[in-house]
């Protein structure tokens, strides 16, 4: 990461990404932010070299387990990360050079049978994350806790807010 | 604060409970002229929290009450009529919307209207699927269910920081924290608010059970399980929910017994989701047109 001018802050945009979306950004002096995750995963994708970034907020883990329902590939991890790793690749990243960090999963407490999206959606992010190579360099996941998440596109930063308490930078 | 005096402070602060001003605009312009179109107008006012709140309470109240009670919106709005709509909501909307960040839940402006628009869209949904209730119902009931947080945070009470420290160091869940910090919780201010606005039993019973149905009455223990499993649905998709919403315990017995599975509720997520995105945009606004 890298220090950010004053300056470079004041002309910073921002592009909100919504549930089951996901935004690709070429441009430096661009925030990509996403509300609210909840047990939903908002996933960054980061080329620092060439100030390529990339925001996917996913609800669940499988579009296999709703087989002909009318829906959307971002809505899923499994169909989602294929997407913006595609679209960073055509905006100019390389993939090997791409930083990936995880952020949400937030859980209910314990409880065997009910209300696991989060944990079902951290599982399948690990096993995404070693079937196509992601490079992880956070994990900002699980807890009773509700994310809102930046990417700071020009140096990869992402600030994270919750509920009654200061935002902070992973 | 632990006297049933700050209890009594709390329900006549909320003699309005405070609604979204967006729809005002669009809610003048369906009720201007003769014509109105009584089913918008329904579907505008069961978007927001406190106005649903206020136009059914009218609606029951002693000068528009009959013999029957009204049980949702659509009843109210033939009842009441589209120029008394209007000026319940712009009694109701001017000057009394949260609009600063709300201390202890962290919840930013109308938040807790965009949580319990998505709890009454999925109870909706889950009416329509499970039948456990009329849908309706359902709705109406997803959006009065947390009441009482709406009125603590309105009394904006220094207690609540306190509450929000204790958790989950010395309380599992923020009831739990509630009841030891204030003497009460906030189901007990939605049951007294719902009472003193003349709901009939089966939202009190929301309002005062919806954290655990397995202790519901049972005539109204169906509806208030639906409340529950759709708290929890919403609670995970994120919109609106503050510091406290992952702090309550699941009644998996009351779940199970009324027959909800893991898998089809979360089955039920994209379609939920989709009725969610017409209603609040990406940026969190919630959008009437």
């Amino acid at each position: 990461m890298s220090e950010m001018p004053e300056l470079v802050e004041e002309q910073m945009r921002t592009v909100i990404v919504g549930v089951a979306d996901f935004k690709i950004s070429t441009d430096a002096l661009t925030y990509l932010a996403t509300y609210a995750l909840g047990s939903c995963l908002g996933i960054t994708f980061y080329d620092e070299k060439r100030r390529v970034g990339g925001l996917l907020h996913a609800m669940l883990p499988s579009a296999k387990l709703h087989k002909g329902q009318k829906v959307r590939d971002c809505m899923f991890l499994d169909t989602g990360i294929p997407r913006v790793l595609a679209a960073m690749v055509r905006a100019g990243a390389k993939k090997s050079e791409m930083r990936v960090k995880v952020f949400g999963g937030a859980q209910l407490m314990a409880t065997d049978n009910f209300f696991r999206i989060g944990a079902k959606n951290i599982d399948m992010f690990y096993k995404l994350s070693q079937e196509f190579e992601l490079d992880v360099a956070a994990w900002e996941v699980s807890g009773r806790v509700n994310r809102t998440i930046r990417l700071n596109n020009f140096n990869g930063d992402v600030i994270v807010k919750i509920p009654a308490r200061p935002e902070f930078i992973r | 604060m632990k006297s049933a005096s700050d209890l009594q402070t709390v329900v006549e602060m909320t003699r309005s409970i405070p609604c979204a001003p967006a729809i005002l605009p669009k809610l003048l312009k369906l009720t201007e002229g003769s014509s109105a179109d009584l089913g918008e107008l329904e579907m505008l006012i069961s978007l927001d929290t406190g106005l649903a709140t206020n136009v059914l309470r009218t609606a029951n109240s002693a000068y528009f009450a009959n013999t029957q009670r009204c049980e949702s919106i659509a009843d109210a709005v033939l009842r009441l009529g589209s120029k008394t709509l209007y000026r319940i909501a712009a009694t109701t909307l001017t000057g009394r919307w949260l609009v600063h960040p709300v201390r202890g839940y962290g919840w930013e402006p109308g938040d807790l209207c965009r949580h319990s628009l998505c709890v009454a869209i999925c109870a909706e949904a889950f009416a329509k699927t499970t039948h456990l209730a009329d849908s309706s119902t359902a709705y109406t009931a997803g959006l009065i269910h947390d009441l009482g947080k709406f009125a603590l945070a309105y009394a904006n009470f220094s207690a609540l920081d306190e509450i929000a420290s204790r958790v989950p160091d010395d309380y599992l869940t923020w009831r739990d924290a509630e009841l030891a910090v204030l003497g009460f919780d906030s189901a007990e201010v939605t049951k007294i608010l719902l009472q003193n606005w003349g709901f009939p039993q089966n939202f009190i019973s929301v309002g005062f059970f919806y954290q655990k149905p397995s202790e519901a009455p049972e005539e109204d223990r169906n509806l208030v399980t639906l409340i529950h499993a759709s708290k929890h649905v919403a609670t995970q998709l994120g919109y609106g929910v503050g510091a406290d919403g992952f702090y309550c315990d699941p009644d998996e017995a009351a779940l199970e017994a009324a027959g909800f599975r893991d898998d089809e509720m979360d089955a039920a997520i994209p379609e939920i989701l989709a009725t969610i995105q017409r209603f609040i945009t990406p940026e969190g606004e919630l959008n009437f047109r």
